[in-house]
């Protein structure tokens, strides 16, 4: 087996084309020797975060990080705007119950993952159990924040979502993620509970994945997902 | 919860423990907002970064696997690579990341650890003052510039299969530095049990 130790080094700062990316990913899974490397150059990466000058964080900042911890009570998703006014030092911020808070973050897709954030406190509450699901054919798979995703045996999938509506302009799009490749799997609007059958078929080891991409959907993930289910 | 290890408190964060999460907050948001700043140059955009990290913090705490390695290195990763993400998205990346940190960020004290990131910050300066010309700079401008290897490639106009073993030599040579300082960052980025 080759290894790719050059790799590691650019994938630690972060700095590889996409296809050299995809070239580790792949490596790193079958490979315990260079995930040990890769632990050792990360953690020698991270080094260089404390070279930097020490900064005080904004204090409003530990406010909105420990709203992300609140408890939450679910409102109702048609009532909540779909983007509100990113939060910044020194801007009033009017709270009403939960919601004013979860909601004045900084971009849309930040909105988006603290709308999902309800979902995910209320299920998490409900039925943590479930929510620690693997991926099993058959089974409901828990997409921590959005809803679960059950798949037949016959590779025919179900997404049952539950966010906000996406913002103007964006909508909520699956994949299937086979490996290092993410294939689109059908987009949505959200806002509510939402039933989708998946367009791409699902098989053992697949993940599943949602992302916000701009209307009308993407043919690659241009956002990190704001969910994404584990595999087996 | 102040004799608990990181570990220890990543799994309470796992758990829902808000106390835990606050506590991670006051431990690592000093150090996640500096580097983001850093690497953003913005008050507001770092402040974003840091949002971002803590709330992948709390929904992925409970799938941390503690083999991995220390949560701090998970933490100031995950906070690095959504730096970089964002310094590309915004273009913001600056011609000279070499420079140090602007002049009208005053920094201020940490509240917590201030003893240990002020020797921390020196030795890992040291290491890097250590280090041949060419491996700073690249690693410098791979981590704290977002630059891709292609980009450096064409930046410093050499073949990018330079930049690769450059960079993998520079790693390691930061490595070796940090070790003759007897610093071994696998083992020690864990400021709870210093």
């Amino acid at each position: 087996m080759e290894h790719v130790d050059e790799l590691i080094a650019g994938h630690a700062l972060r700095a590889l084309s996409s296809e050299d990316e995809e070239r580790v990913v792949v490596h790193l899974a079958e490979c315990e020797r260079c995930r040990r490397r890769l632990r050792e150059t990360e953690a020698v990466a991270a080094s260089l975060a404390y070279s930097v000058p020490q900064m005080a964080p904004p204090p409003e900042l530990r406010s909105r990080v420990l709203a992300i911890a609140e408890p939450v009570v679910a409102a109702p998703a048609a009532e909540a705007p779909a983007v509100e006014a990113p939060a910044r030092p020194g801007r009033p911020r009017p709270r009403h119950g939960w919601w004013p808070r979860v909601s004045l973050v900084a971009v849309p897709a930040m909105a988006l993952a603290l709308g999902a954030m309800v979902v995910w406190n209320v299920s998490l509450r409900n039925d943590l159990d479930s929510s620690r699901d693997d991926f099993a054919h058959g089974a409901a798979v828990a997409l921590p924040g959005v809803g679960n995703v059950v798949a037949q045996t016959d590779g025919n999938a179900t997404l049952f979502a539950h966010l906000r509506r996406a913002p103007a302009g964006k909508t909520y799009e699956a994949w299937v993620i086979r490996g290092t490749v993410a294939l689109p799997a059908g987009v949505f609007e959200g806002g509510g509970t939402v039933e989708l059958e998946l367009t791409q078929s699902a098989k053992p080891g697949d993940k599943i994945a949602v992302t916000v991409e701009p209307k009308g959907g993407s043919r690659k993930p241009t956002t990190t997902p704001i969910a994404t289910s584990r595999s087996v | 919860m102040e004799h608990l290890s990181d570990h220890g408190l990543l799994a309470l964060v796992g758990r829902g423990d808000r106390e835990a999460f606050a506590r991670l907050y006051d431990m690592y948001g000093g150090a996640a907002y500096s580097l983001a700043l850093r690497i953003v140059r913005d008050r507001d955009l770092a402040a974003d970064v840091v949002q971002n990290t803590f709330l992948a913090i709390w929904t992925q705490a409970r799938t941390f696997d503690s083999s991995r390695g220390q949560p701090s290195t998970w933490i100031l990763t995950m906070t690095h690579h959504k730096a970089v993400d964002m310094v590309r998205r915004e273009e913001r990346r600056r011609a000279e990341p070499l420079d140090d940190a602007p002049a009208a960020l005053d920094p201020e004290p940490p509240v917590e650890h201030q003893a240990w990131l002020g020797v921390a910050r020196e030795q890992i300066a040291t290491a890097l003052a250590r280090l041949p010309d060419p491996h700073r700079e690249v690693i410098e401008l791979a981590y704290f510039a977002g630059y891709t290897q292609s980009e450096l490639a064409e930046r410093l106009a050499v073949p990018i299969g330079t930049v690769k073993s450059r960079t993998f030599a520079a790693m390691n040579a930061l490595r070796d530095a940090l070790a003759a300082l007897g610093m071994r960052p696998e083992d020690e980025w864990n400021t709870s049990t210093s």
